[in-house]
């Protein structure tokens, strides 16, 4: 097992916003992935819930190009990522196949320059938060190794978007390491706890569902605990939040 | 062994899997027939994230559930075996065991499990994950039994492809992501639900399980309508069975 894998993609991500001297984003995972997966360019839509997306970052203009032609065909992996919560794998877009699925963007994209397009939904559960793509001018599937690290990628992209977000975390946080997006959050143990609390506090909370996970993460870093203890705690009802902008716990048990 | 609940089982499953099907929903039916058909009293279901960790995706009960996550845990035990070999890894008396897994078989004991059989979940050479059967009584597992248990692992991989089609390793990571992400859609809505209704956990599953049978929706999209507030599950209060006190300290109800 790589239990190291979102720690060290974590470090990429910091490493690429620290050679810019900004705060770590959703693009800095964009451009890290691009080396990383072996693959020419990347971009990233994010969208906030149901609003259409906007074009976050692209890595080179053949991405530039994919990304609008998907928007403006209406067709690609993109839009297919996003409908059906699971990754595109098109590792090879002269294929019938690929031509069948997407027969105004697989041509288009092949004149682009891309020969494969990866797309993978931003997305935790019913939490979704944009989309980011990786194309490579060779046909071709991503090597085990490869998916598992463009999935990770594309999981650290989608708790910075969910960070961007989170108002309470603006204010006053510093840079990369400061905020609950200044870690890579620890989804590897009970795993089923975090997504039902997560859940539990649309309703204790009166939010969305993408909201109740930011602050069920800022709670987390502002007690200093693990994610999975407080999860676990929030499930056997051991501890609430309160509705408030400010979160304090009503007792613990 | 039933052969007239083998043959439901059989016809139950590619029903199922003809009239398109929800494949969280479908994996959690695998272990249960797999309970009932086969003299085990729990399974288990883990698949292999390709980020490079093991997801129960579906149990037969709570404790197999907790059990198979001991195992993710501790870094050991036969369903991990089996997972990395690719192979059938059987233990026919977890007593006698200890020094093998010296985390796992005293925690299976107190689980109330003595035997356990893992079988791999295989599509050429790619093992995306495995079934697990647990059994409370020792003693070797009859081969015809095992057979059987194969078959359902195996119908549990065939599952992921749904009705795409096979050619690629490409399809089936795509569906593997798809199904793991539907997990975390099911278990947020679960949650969500627990907490509206004041129901445990498992509850709210049977309770959102029966919601997609009556209107005849796959389960993830009524959990993700419900969790998305597009589908407030009317009527879910007046079917529902009488809801349970949470277990421990009772919760408080907050007015907000």
């Amino acid at each position: 097992m790589t239990d190291g894998r979102p720690a060290r993609i974590w470090s990429l991500v910091a490493a690429q916003a620290a050679s810019h001297g900004g705060r770590v984003s959703a693009a800095d995972a964009c451009v890290a992935a691009v080396a990383a997966v072996e693959v020419t360019g990347a971009w990233l839509i994010a969208a906030n819930g149901a609003q259409s997306g906007h074009l976050m970052r692209v890595t080179d203009e053949a991405s530039e190009l994919l990304a609008e032609l998907q928007i403006t065909l209406g067709e690609g992996p993109d839009p297919d990522a996003v409908a059906s919560g699971g990754p595109v794998l098109a590792s090879d877009l002269d294929e019938m196949e690929a031509v069948r699925r997407w027969p105004a963007f697989a041509p288009a994209a092949r004149q682009a320059g891309a020969a494969a397009i990866f797309a993978f939904p931003l997305q935790l559960g019913a939490i979704r938060t944009g989309v980011m793509s990786l194309y490579r001018v060779r046909s071709g599937p991503l090597s085990a190794l490869q998916l598992g690290d463009a999935l990770t990628f594309a999981d650290t992209a989608t708790l910075l978007l969910l960070d961007a977000q989170d108002q309470t975390a603006g204010n006053g946080a510093g840079p990369a390491g400061a905020g609950p997006g200044g870690q890579p959050a620890d989804l590897t143990r009970h795993r089923a706890e975090i997504d039902q609390a997560t859940g539990m506090l649309t309703e204790q909370l009166g939010v969305g569902i993408a909201e109740a996970f930011i602050r069920l993460r800022a709670h987390a870093y502002a007690h200093d605990r693990r994610l999975s203890d407080l999860a676990r705690d929030i499930v056997a009802r051991r501890l609430r939040l309160l509705p408030d902008p400010d979160p304090r716990e009503d007792g613990q048990a | 062994m039933d052969g007239q609940l083998l043959s439901d089982t059989f016809v139950e499953l590619t029903d199922t899997m003809v009239a398109g099907f929800d494949v969280i929903d479908f994996m959690h039916m695998l272990t249960n027939r797999s309970v009932q058909l086969l003299d085990v009293s729990a399974a288990g279901l883990l698949l292999a994230d390709p980020r490079g960790d093991l997801r129960v995706v579906a149990a037969s009960s709570e404790a197999a559930r907790l059990l198979e996550l001991f195992q993710l845990q501790n870094d050991e035990g036969p369903c991990l075996e089996c997972f990395r070999s690719g192979q059938p890894v059987q233990a026919a008396d977890l007593a006698t065991v200890s020094l093998r897994w010296p985390r796992f078989a005293p925690a299976a004991g107190q689980a109330g499990f003595a035997a356990v059989q893992a079988l791999p979940m295989r599509l050429r050479e790619q093992v995306v994950g495995a079934l697990n059967l647990f059994r409370a009584r020792p003693g070797a597992f009859d081969p015809a039994e095992v057979r059987v248990g194969q078959a359902l692992a195996d119908v549990a991989t065939i599952s992921l492809l749904q009705e795409r089609n096979m050619r690629h390793s490409d399809t089936l990571n795509e569906q593997l992501q798809t199904a793991l992400n539907s997990r975390v859609i099911i278990e947020q809505a679960k949650g969500k639900l627990a907490e509206r209704l004041g129901l445990d956990m498992d509850q709210a599953f049977n309770l959102l399980r029966e919601s997609a049978r009556t209107s005849n929706r796959r389960l993830s999209d009524l959990a993700q309508a419900f969790v998305n507030g597009t589908d407030a599950l009317a009527g879910l209060n007046v079917s529902r069975s009488q809801p349970r006190p949470p277990a421990g300290r009772p919760a408080r109800r907050l007015e907000s």
